[in-house]
């Protein structure tokens, strides 16, 4: 009797492992953080790296100088002259990056906010800057003003202490929020088909009736969704390393960044993903079992896998770092201190306070699926 | 000996959207069974039979009254009890991705049979029920027949006191439930106690020792069968049955 709750176990894992459902979004989704990873390599090199030919048609609608037409040889610019209309025909059909236009001396540049108008209105911002100092510069000395005294009148100079690379930290960080992500998928099969999927398959009501208390059926059914979960959390995060570090070699935008992680920023990862998918998989269960129909339970999850996953871009994104009362809250506690172990910077604080909370957090909802399992309302739902 | 006593069940069921109402799924019904005895369960469908059984089984907790296995209630010995009984029905379903023998094995496993008598156990069984041949088959793979004596070789493998079959021959072809009924009269021979719910009253003439006919959640009748047809002056369960509830059916 005392094995009872390892005799569920073993019954959910036989039938998880024997599922080829179970198995394609325990072992499958994975896979999908290796593709990300190359994929937005790609896309950011692609950006990072745009040649100057694919940006530098830019619409002239006044007659150009002869330092106006120096500078833009200078600068590989291909000059299109027409009227406003006429280029803005043109830069509707995409055969101008960008025009402007002038009246007197004010300039308007017209873009919209693609790659390549982005790229060209930086060129030309270097083009006015330049043609700015060589007008300045003419002036001062028709008024006989040592032009270099005046317009270096103090001198800047940038030193980086340490190199940071946006792009290649983002990627890193996207990694692993999707594994967050990939475990949440992972979860929700396995949650499903063993609480509404049971009671609709109709074993629900064999299983009731083996002398089984309802704690062990639904640890039982916890230990064996957090089992899917884990396993997914671990080949994600395993296919995330691995991918950061093939494509470091293979892409530019990886120069002078360590993708490497320590071991101990690998053993703090493995210990956000362990609790993260018992949280996870005990919540899943939760909604799950409350639903009347497989398909209910199924919609009723959907939402998890967004939440999962928002928390963690929008704090990234804005810059948020975890405190204490971050490491408590569900959802965004696992984000921020992934983001954390990204930049190692990971607190262990942080992560114990993490820790002690999901246990609370997860006693309460096997409390509550504990007590769903008595009720006739959620073991006879039709 | 199973003494049921005074048994109501109380559900709540959806009018309309909005509203919401109490009715008696079972009504102060009262019992007894011993040992080697069928007790056939009886009545249309809606009479109550399942949740009746239910109630026996465990699954549901009675409104009122009270159901001692041995002097033994599920609410003082819960395991106790469910570890002397084994319970069918015809909506029960089998895991799909088990081979029967891994589902016996388990089942041995949870009723806390010892590792070499389980063996043992699961060998006699599957010799009895002729299941040999496809032990080590999915069970997704099997027939309703096979899939059926599966069921029979889940109930019987613990070797259980009490039977609770709930309408487990329904759906099933003639000779699926034939398996069932000699199982019945097996088990009978063995001492042991069968509580069997039908609304094939032809069936449960000609297995039942006594019969427990419920209508509207209401026992109407308890007897044996020769006793109820000659107190109603007809000849089969049928008529006995429309006799006392006036000759309509209360299908629900």
């Amino acid at each position: 009797m005392k094995n009872n709750l390892w005799n569920i176990l073993k019954k959910e894992l036989r039938e998880l492992f024997r599922d080829k459902k179970s198995l394609a979004m325990m072992l499958v989704i994975p896979i999908f953080i290796p593709l990300l990873v190359i994929g937005m390599s790609a896309l950011f090199e692609s950006q990072t790296n745009m040649s100057v030919d694919e940006y530098n048609r830019i619409g002239f609608s006044y007659t150009l100088s002869e330092v106006e037409e120096s500078l833009a040889k200078e600068m590989d610019i291909e000059v299109v002259a027409g009227t406003e209309d006429e280029l803005a025909d043109a830069y509707q059909k995409g055969d101008v990056d960008l025009y402007i236009t002038k009246n007197a001396n004010h300039y308007v540049i017209h873009s919209n906010g693609s790659d390549t108008s982005t790229y060209a209105a930086s060129l030309m911002e270097t083009y006015f800057n330049a043609y700015k100092e060589s007008l300045q510069q003419k002036y001062l000395q028709n008024n006989n003003i040592n032009a270099d005294e005046i317009l270096n009148i103090i001198t800047v100079e940038q030193q980086v202490v340490e190199e940071e690379n946006f792009f290649a930290n983002y990627i890193k960080n996207y990694a692993f929020l999707f594994i967050l992500m990939a475990i949440t998928v992972s979860a929700t099969y396995p949650a499903t088909d063993t609480t509404a999927g049971e009671r609709e398959r109709g074993t629900l009501e064999t299983l009731l009736t083996f002398p089984i208390k309802s704690r062990d059926i639904i640890v039982g059914k916890f230990l064996g969704v957090s089992v899917s979960s884990i396993i997914t959390g671990l080949l994600s995060l395993a296919l995330a390393v691995v991918s950061l570090i093939i494509t470091k070699d293979m892409f530019s935008i990886y120069e002078g960044v360590d993708v490497m992680y320590s071991a101990s920023s690998i053993l703090y990862a493995i210990v956000v993903i362990v609790t993260y998918s018992f949280f996870i998989s005990g919540l899943c269960i939760a909604i799950a079992s409350t639903a009347k129909t497989f398909k209910e339970a199924q919609s009723a999850l959907t939402p998890l896998t967004f939440i999962s996953l928002f928390p963690g871009m929008i704090a990234f994104m804005i810059g948020i770092t975890t405190t204490p009362l971050l490491a408590v809250i569900p959802f965004l506690n696992f984000t921020t201190i992934f983001t954390d172990i990204t930049a190692g910077n990971a607190n262990v604080l942080h992560i114990v306070l993490m820790m002690l909370s999901t246990i609370i957090y997860i006693s309460i909802v096997l409390v509550y699926i504990i007590k769903q399992y008595k009720s006739e309302k959620v073991l006879f739902a039709k | 000996m199973i003494v049921v006593e005074h048994i109501t069940k109380k559900f709540v069921r959806d009018v309309t959207k909005y509203k919401k109402e109490e009715f008696l799924a079972d009504d102060d019904i009262s019992f007894q069974a011993e040992a080697g005895e069928i007790i056939g369960i009886l009545g249309p469908n809606g009479a109550g039979k399942t949740t009746l059984l239910r109630m026996m089984a465990g699954i549901l907790e009675p409104t009122k009254g009270t159901i001692t296995f041995d002097g033994m209630t599920y609410q003082d010995h819960e395991i106790e009890i469910k570890q002397q009984i084994a319970y069918l029905s015809g909506n029960t379903k089998l895991y799909d991705t088990l081979t029967p023998y891994e589902l016996l094995k388990m089942c041995c496993d949870i009723y806390n049979v010892e590792k070499e008598k389980a063996e043992k156990r699961i060998a006699e069984v599957s010799q009895v029920l002729k299941m040999e041949a496809f032990l080590h088959n999915k069970i997704a793979n099997l027939s309703t027949g096979q899939t059926q004596k599966v069921n029979i070789a889940r109930c019987l493998v613990h070797d259980p006191k009490y039977y609770i079959l709930d309408e487990a021959t329904t759906g099933l072809d003639i000779i699926s439930s034939q398996i069932i009924l000699d199982f019945m009269k097996e088990e009978r021979k063995r001492k042991k106690t069968i509580l069997y719910s039908t609304h094939y009253m032809e069936e449960a003439e000609n297995i039942c020792d006594r019969v427990i006919m419920i209508n509207k959640g209401k026992v109407i009748k308890i007897g044996t069968p020769a006793e109820i047809k000659k107190d109603t002056h007809t000849t089969n369960l049928r008529d006995a049955f429309f006799a006392m509830i006036g000759g309509v059916s209360n299908e629900e």
